[in-house]
């Protein structure tokens, strides 16, 4: 069964409806459940650890097609995106044999700990510390913006193992697996504008973390958080965000006059110019190359273009006869739109790397 | 750099060298690098070397950063293909041009107005398109009228009136053809000229100093000259599915027609904040006739133009999306011929 034919068949039997900015906002165990059931979960996971050991290439199909029809992936999306591949490059054999297959069953779904109160941009202002004891790490602190962390079951924490050193900010960090559950882990909302809840603030005070938890080297967290970013920098999830609002308005618009038709291509023009620049990037990418640079160019064009479409769109509603229906996906995406340039680095950070590759930083 | 971008680099900042200093309006055919061109084989790379789209891409992107005053899109790529697939005798050496223009048959006579000719002093390939097929002739005598474009470059009208036995008549589909093989090649001389705008514009302002600082060291420059890359970047992969298609299933296929379609509203889309922030980021020496700046920009917004507006291939596209039963399907893919 394509992916293709899975979404249509799934939505006619459960009824979920295409969502604006899905990877956040529609967060589905159940749906989530069925797409790795139907193989299309943990794709670059290897088959020894249940995945379905395909590339890279394959996968960005599958997930563009997820988001293009506004698939509700939240639950499993970020241990299928981010948790895997970095288990799968500083893991230890015993974690990857505990987490993989529960990630490829979509049975797992974790959150991110990164941004604090005082790291926002500036991630390496980061000030929660890990401090060894026996058998493990203590961990005290807090992180913010931390997407799902009240339905996950763990969050991956970036924290400070070692103290400051102005001369070598990056230095000293380290990555911990936090159990949700874990004594000393509060977890409360951070509500959006409109009212939703994806949103938390964690509070960290005297978590205990076994060994086993460790991902990765101690003081290479720096290191293991940044290494990957190229891929979820370039993502389809930088340009799709709105597709499932634009491609419903188009759909709906009747007999057009040839200023809306030339609207409506340039939209799409730009959706092909920005895909085709993201899949060159995510190419280069599975060929090991490096791309720093347009993946970063491709989170800021691409993510500006999301913003941009939703009054793009908002104009042409103008022009669609039975507009109310699509009313309810226009507020949202209203309401997301600012999030777009800002989550995973805001867009002036990212210019910021782009000149650093032109030579003029 | 692979062997042959090397070689179009070197002609091209050769044939820069020795002009600069002397360019002006109108700019005059560069007879020096059009006997490299032609001695090198690239003069005619496509319709006598064998050679694909994805050489000819090079060529053409590669001359248009340094800025050559050399027909060598309607030479190869326009001309010699027009004439070949019409079956006429075919001038082997030479720079080559088309005049394409709608046109009346009376009395067995076909006759019209051509405007908008690229360097129409050169010989010229019509391409006259009536209600029911297109006419293809080498046409000598002919009233022109010529000028230049905003880079310099020579355009001109030229008005024709020839026997309708003295042309081939080849199907009006070769005039759709037409039209994309010249939209194809304005798109990758775009990103040419485009990424020499870019590369102008980083070169002012790392050396140019004010309040004791390279222009280059303040942030608002520097996120600039970031958007400009991002927007020329857009434009090299819109552009590159464009030469990938026409690589794998030639000039004539639906899957071309479509990502040239993208690719020209890409591109054009591009210009205008490309152009834009590169005069901005030089101050006011670029706006003038001594600095070299114009002969990018001015190409830019001179050949967005070209073979159909940046409107109308983004309504063609806009009409492909709306028609479709998933618009999602013509933002992966071409539309399936029904």
């Amino acid at each position: 069964m394509s992916i293709r034919e899975f979404l249509t068949a799934d939505r006619a039997e459960f009824g979920w409806r295409p969502a604006v900015d899905c990877w956040l906002a529609k967060w589905d165990p159940d749906f989530s459940a069925r797409l790795a059931d139907a193989g299309f979960v943990g794709l670059t996971i290897p088959t020894e650890f249940g995945g379905r050991g395909l590339g890279y290439l394959h996968r960005y199909v599958v997930t563009e097609e997820l988001l293009s029809h506004g698939a509700p992936v939240a639950a499993h999306w970020i241990a299928d995106r981010q948790v895997a591949p970095a288990l799968l490059s500083y893991g230890t054999e015993e974690q990857r044999n505990r987490l993989l297959p529960r990630i490829a069953a979509a049975q797992l779904y974790s959150a991110i700990g990164m941004s604090e109160h005082g790291a926002g941009s500036d991630l390496a202002a980061a000030q929660t510390r890990a401090t060894r004891a026996d058998g493990g790490w203590v961990l005290n602190g807090s992180k913010v913006w931390t997407s799902g962390a009240h339905v996950a079951h763990q969050i991956v924490v970036l924290a400070r193992t070692s103290p400051l050193d102005t001369r070598h900010r990056h230095a000293g960090f380290s990555q911990f697996i936090v159990q949700t559950s874990a004594p000393g882990v509060t977890i409360s909302p951070i509500v959006l504008m409109n009212g939703e809840r994806h949103f938390n603030e964690v509070i960290f005070s005297d978590v205990f973390i076994p060994d086993d938890d460790v991902l990765g080297q101690i003081g290479d967290g720096w290191h293991q958080v940044t290494a990957e970013l190229g891929f979820e920098r370039s993502g389809p999830e930088r340009i799709l965000s709105t597709a499932t609002l634009i491609f419903s308005v188009i759909r709906a618009l009747g007999d057009v006059d040839d200023g809306i038709a030339t609207d409506v291509g340039d939209l799409v023009a730009r959706m092909i110019s920005l895909r085709q620049l993201s899949i060159s990037v995510a190419r280069t990418l599975a060929d090991g190359g490096d791309a720093v640079n347009r993946a970063a160019l491709v989170k800021d064009l691409g993510t500006r273009f999301e913003q941009d479409s939703v009054e793009l769109v908002a104009d042409l509603l103008d022009y669609v006869e039975d507009a109310e229906p699509l009313r309810a996906l226009l507020a949202t995406a209203r309401v997301h739109s600012p999030l777009f340039t800002l989550r995973g680095g805001t867009n002036e950070v990212l210019r910021g790397v782009v000149a650093k590759g032109i030579g003029v930083r | 750099m692979n062997e042959l971008a090397q070689l179009v680099d070197d002609l091209g900042r050769r044939s820069f060298d020795a002009r600069l200093g002397h360019r002006g309006l109108p700019d005059t055919l560069d007879e020096a690098l059009w006997r490299n061109l032609e001695d090198t084989g690239l003069a005619r790379l496509t319709s006598s070397q064998d050679a694909g789209p994805g050489e000819a891409a090079i060529v053409l992107s590669g001359l248009a950063r340094h800025a050559a005053a050399v027909p060598i899109a309607e030479t190869d790529l326009l001309a010699a293909w027009l004439a070949a697939k019409a079956g006429l005798p075919e001038p082997d050496a030479g720079p080559l041009t088309v005049a394409i223009a709608d046109a009346t048959e009376t009395g067995g006579r076909i006759s019209g107005t051509a405007r908008e000719v690229p360097w129409p002093s050169t010989t010229i390939v019509l391409a006259a398109r009536t209600a029911d097929a297109l006419h293809v002739a080498l046409i000598e005598a002919a009233a022109k009228i010529e000028g230049h474009n905003l880079a310099g470059e020579p355009r001109g009208s030229v008005t024709f009136d020839v026997a309708v036995g003295d042309t081939r008549t080849v199907d009006v589909g070769v005039a759709d053809q037409l039209t994309r093989r010249g939209a194809w090649a304005r798109c990758n001389q775009i990103v040419g000229v485009l990424d020499a705008a870019c590369g102008l514009t980083v070169a002012h302002t790392t050396g140019r100093v004010q309040f004791g600082r390279q222009l280059s060291k303040f942030q608002a420059v520097q996120h600039s000259l970031a958007a400009m890359a991002g927007e020329i970047e857009r434009a090299r992969a819109a552009t590159a599915l464009a030469v990938a298609a026409a690589t794998d299933y030639g000039f004539d296929h639906p899957a071309t027609d479509y990502a040239v379609t993208a690719a020209k509203v890409a591109v054009g889309r591009a210009v205008p904040p490309v152009t834009t922030i590169a005069h901005q980021l030089h101050g006011a020496i670029g706006v003038t006739i001594e600095h070299r700046l114009w002969l990018a920009t001015m190409r830019a917004r001179s050949w967005v133009d070209d073979f159909g507006t940046t409107t109308q291939y983004a309504r063609r596209l806009g009409r492909m999306a709306l028609a479709a039963d998933d618009p999602w399907d013509v933002v992966v893919s071409y539309p399936a011929p029904r």
